[in-house]
């Protein structure tokens, strides 16, 4: 998708987004962020019409301040302390105004991804010192849990403030597996760019492979291959089937139907043997790259098909069972909820919005390989609890593997691979949108006077859905906490980069 | 209940009885470097390389490479690069190695090159593997994660009815107060350093480190950045590394195994992974 920079003044820029984002509007806040530090930069997109639009606000340097967003627009609340971190930019008037992903190792003045000088009379006003929010009254105390957790996952910390078995609050800080991705992405030459895009989340590999080359070739101004463009949109599906498979044997292994977790984890290893036959490697990595995809041989792609088969047989029994099975719906139902309203105004996406009855899968609304051409029909829910949730990601495996089949009975013979320019245009803007499985992702380039990549922007899927837990957990059980954590299935990596 | 329970009696036994074997034609495992000697003056590895894992020097006008398994993601553009097939894929599972230096092959005719080439990256084993007699039939292990949670994944599939490990005696803890060894992922990066370090702490000795992962190893492709993703390296004293960009579960299992003592199960093909000499 090719975009155009619109300058827009600061003053403007608040008007405008108050019109915009409105509780009934389409359009939906892609991404905020800096490119330098000397600008604002808002991505808004519009799902309706397949639009999106790129606004660049510049900021006084000897202020290196703005009145913040987020008290009216509560989607800007993470953006806005990001900003801060990498750029050293302060949203004046955050409500809740703290570090995000840089924690006390780094030191005070440290904004890794500010190029242009601070403003002499720069005064850091936050401490590195992290404090979490404090809930007082008779009979609360605090919960501490993580970075490390109990299980073999990412690490994130979680505050719970409880009274009695009941979570008043949580507090979620992340950036523990800040590795400077964003940086590492302006560094390497941009033809091996890719490896390292890959690396942002890998069980989101694919995902991000995939944005990363639409976002590339969006700034070359080519487009890939018929074939190409098959097999992209089938790996993508694939990564699918097999987070969604492994998730929804996640659930089984909270509930404690272990059975159901260890029949879904064989079988998420048939999906990764699929993966197998298309890139050479069980989470796609290095599969796709700019300019097309690694050359896949027709045995492999009928082999493909008659694993989804297979695998459509194998899978219905232990979702049936689980379906089914009484205990399981009384352990999902009610608990975890989150409101329409709340994930609409937090610009929630993926499977966690779906489940509350908002109708946005990017696969519908950006280009993305054979999508929206051949993407399969939305699957909601309205409960908005951890069963409507599961139900979600059951509903998208069965869509996942019909469209897989279409996908490998349309795909085209051809070239795989094209040849690429050496070098991107100058001061161009690239931008690419894929529905990862766990929901929209965006990449987002910007270049520079010598056609080097300057800014490398990344907004994975989770970055706005973390909050969801927090407000969903809200006023249940502490017991209740792990089941719900599954459902939503969020990447610290991925979030953290 | 009793429906789960006969759909599980009717799928009958997954696990796999074959331990560690290679992987399928087509399925990309780590590079190696074959007998065929390199062309002079070819450079294809070392530019399509995107973690800088190759250099290319020369002995007596004669091109040798040099590849570093702990810095490599195993993403294949050499395989494909090279012209004369002095690096080509290694389909074996069984990758792990308790050296650092042994990560490290090259061409060289002259074993000294190599020690010189590996120097740099020796890390001392205190709690050395002599003690790891005491966990050849159990070991209790705790899981640190500071990665892109891939690596995560794989060792969790490594405890799936297909891999089984828990059959070769490995349970995954929660607590470090009763782990024996200690399997880091991903880059460990400034934000979890620290954390790792008393994790580390809490454990009783004698205890073993298992680098799980390239960016375990090394950082991978994180290395040298603002973060300090350099891996383990500068932290912990380590016992087992275990390379790949995730490794394949089973080169997982095969470095419990190797940590246990128990790798007999599923020794190392030596002529394939160690330096290959070149016959002149
Ligand atoms: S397979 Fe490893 S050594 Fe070869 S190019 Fe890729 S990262 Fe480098
Ligand atoms: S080694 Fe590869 S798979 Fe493992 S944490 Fe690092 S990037 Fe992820």
């Amino acid at each position: 998708m090719k975009l155009e920079r619109l300058e827009m003044p600061l003053d403007e820029l608040h008007d405008k987004l108050a019109r915009t984002l409105t509780k009934n509007s389409n359009k939906r806040l892609g991404l905020f962020t800096s490119i330098d530090g000397g600008q604002l930069v808002t991505l808004l997109l519009d799902p309706k019409d397949g639009t999106a639009e790129l606004l660049i606000s510049p900021l006084e340097l000897e202020r290196n301040k703005y009145r913040s967003l987020t008290p009216h627009l509560a989607q800007f609340h993470w953006f806005e302390r990001a900003l801060f971190d990498f750029f050293g930019i302060v949203p004046d008037g955050h409500p809740r105004f703290k570090h995000l992903l840089l924690h006390e190792e780094y030191e005070a003045d440290f904004f890794p991804l500010r190029k242009i000088a601070l403003p002499e009379n720069f005064e850091n006003v936050l401490p590195r010192r992290y404090e979490f929010l404090e809930v007082k009254g008779e009979g609360v105390y605090e919960l501490p849990v993580g970075p490390i957790h109990a299980g073999v996952i990412e690490p994130g910390h979680f505050r719970f403030s409880c009274f009695g078995e009941t979570i008043v609050n949580l507090e979620i800080r992340l950036g523990w597996v800040h590795r400077g991705v964003e940086k590492r992405l302006t560094e390497v030459p941009w033809q091996k760019a890719h490896f390292v895009a890959e690396a942002a989340a890998s069980d989101t590999a694919c995902a991000n492979a995939f944005a990363h080359a639409i976002a590339i070739e969006s700034i070359l101004g080519v487009t890939v291959s018929e074939r190409a463009q098959y097999l992209r949109s089938i790996a993508l599906e694939l990564e699918r089937l097999a987070m969604h498979i492994i998730d929804v044997g996640g659930i089984g292994t909270d509930i404690g139907l272990l059975g159901i977790s260890s029949a879904m984890g064989r079988l998420r290893g048939k999906a990764l043997g699929l993966a197998d036959l298309i890139s050479g490697s069980r989470f796609l990595r290095g599969f796709i790259s700019p300019g097309g995809v690694r050359p896949v041989s027709e045995r492999n792609l009928s082999e493909i098909k008659a694993g989804v088969i297979s695998l459509r047989k194998d899978l219905a029994p232990v979702i049936q069972i689980l379906s089914e099975n009484q205990m399981a719906t009384e352990r999902m139902k009610d608990i975890g909820k989150l409101s329409r309203s709340l994930a609409h105004e937090f610009g929630m996406v993926g499977i966690l919005a779906r489940a509350c009855g908002i109708e946005y899968d990017s696969r519908l609304s950006f280009k993305q390989g054979k999508f929206p051409e051949l993407a399969p029909s939305i699957v909601t829910e309205l409960g908005g609890d951890i069963l409507a949730r599961t139900r979600v990601r059951i509903g998208e495996i069965a869509t996942t593997l019909d469209t897989i089949e279409k996908l490998v009975d349309g795909c085209p013979h051809g070239e795989e691979k094209m040849v690429l320019p050496e070098k991107l245009p100058a001061n161009a803007t690239g931008l690419g949108i894929v529905e990862a499985f766990r929901g929209e992702l965006i990449h987002l380039i910007f270049t520079d006077e010598a056609g080097n990549i300057s800014r490398y922007s990344i907004k994975d899927p989770s970055f706005q859905n973390w909050t969801a837990i927090s407000i969903a957990i809200r006023e249940n059980l502490i017991a209740d906490f792990p089941l719900c954590n599954k459902s939503m299935a969020l990447s610290y990596s991925g979030n953290d980069l | 209940m009793l429906k789960l329970i006969s759909y599980l009696l009717q799928q009958g036994i997954a696990t796999n009885k074959n331990i560690c074997p290679d992987l399928a034609d087509g399925v990309r495992g780590l590079p190696m470097i074959t007998d065929v000697p390199c062309s002079t003056g070819c450079t294809a590895c070392v530019d399509v390389c995107p973690t800088d894992a190759i250099s290319v020097f020369k002995i007596e006008e004669s091109g040798h490479i040099k590849l570093d398994l702990g810095l490599c993601i195993s993403c294949g553009y050499c395989v494909d690069a090279c012209p004369t097939g002095t690096i080509a894929n290694n389909p074996s599972t069984r990758v792990a190695v308790s050296r650092r230096e042994d990560l490290v092959l090259t061409t060289s005719s002259q074993p000294s090159e190599n020690q010189k080439l590996a120097a740099s990256a020796l890390v001392a084993a205190p709690d050395s593997l002599e003690k790891a007699h005491w966990f050849k039939r159990s070991v209790a292990a705790r899981v640190v994660s500071t990665g892109c949670s891939a690596c995560d994944m794989e060792l969790g599939a490594a405890g799936n009815p297909i891999f089984d490990m828990e059959r070769f005696g490995v349970h995954i803890v929660a607590s470090p107060r009763f782990a024996d060894a200690l399997i880091v992922t991903g880059p460990i990066s400034k934000g979890m350093q620290e954390a790792l370090k008393s994790c580390y702490g809490a454990m009783a000795s004698p205890r073993i480190v298992i680098a799980l992962g390239t960016c375990a190893i090394s950082g991978g492709v994180h290395r040298g950045g603002y973060a300090s993703a350099n891996g383990i390296e500068d932290l912990l004293p380590v016992n087992v590394y275990i390379p790949g960009c995730p490794p394949h579960p089973w080169s997982i299992i095969h470095g419990i195994l190797v940590a246990m003592g128990k790798e007999r199960l599923a020794p190392r093909p030596v002529a394939r992974l160690d330096t290959v000499r070149i016959e002149k």
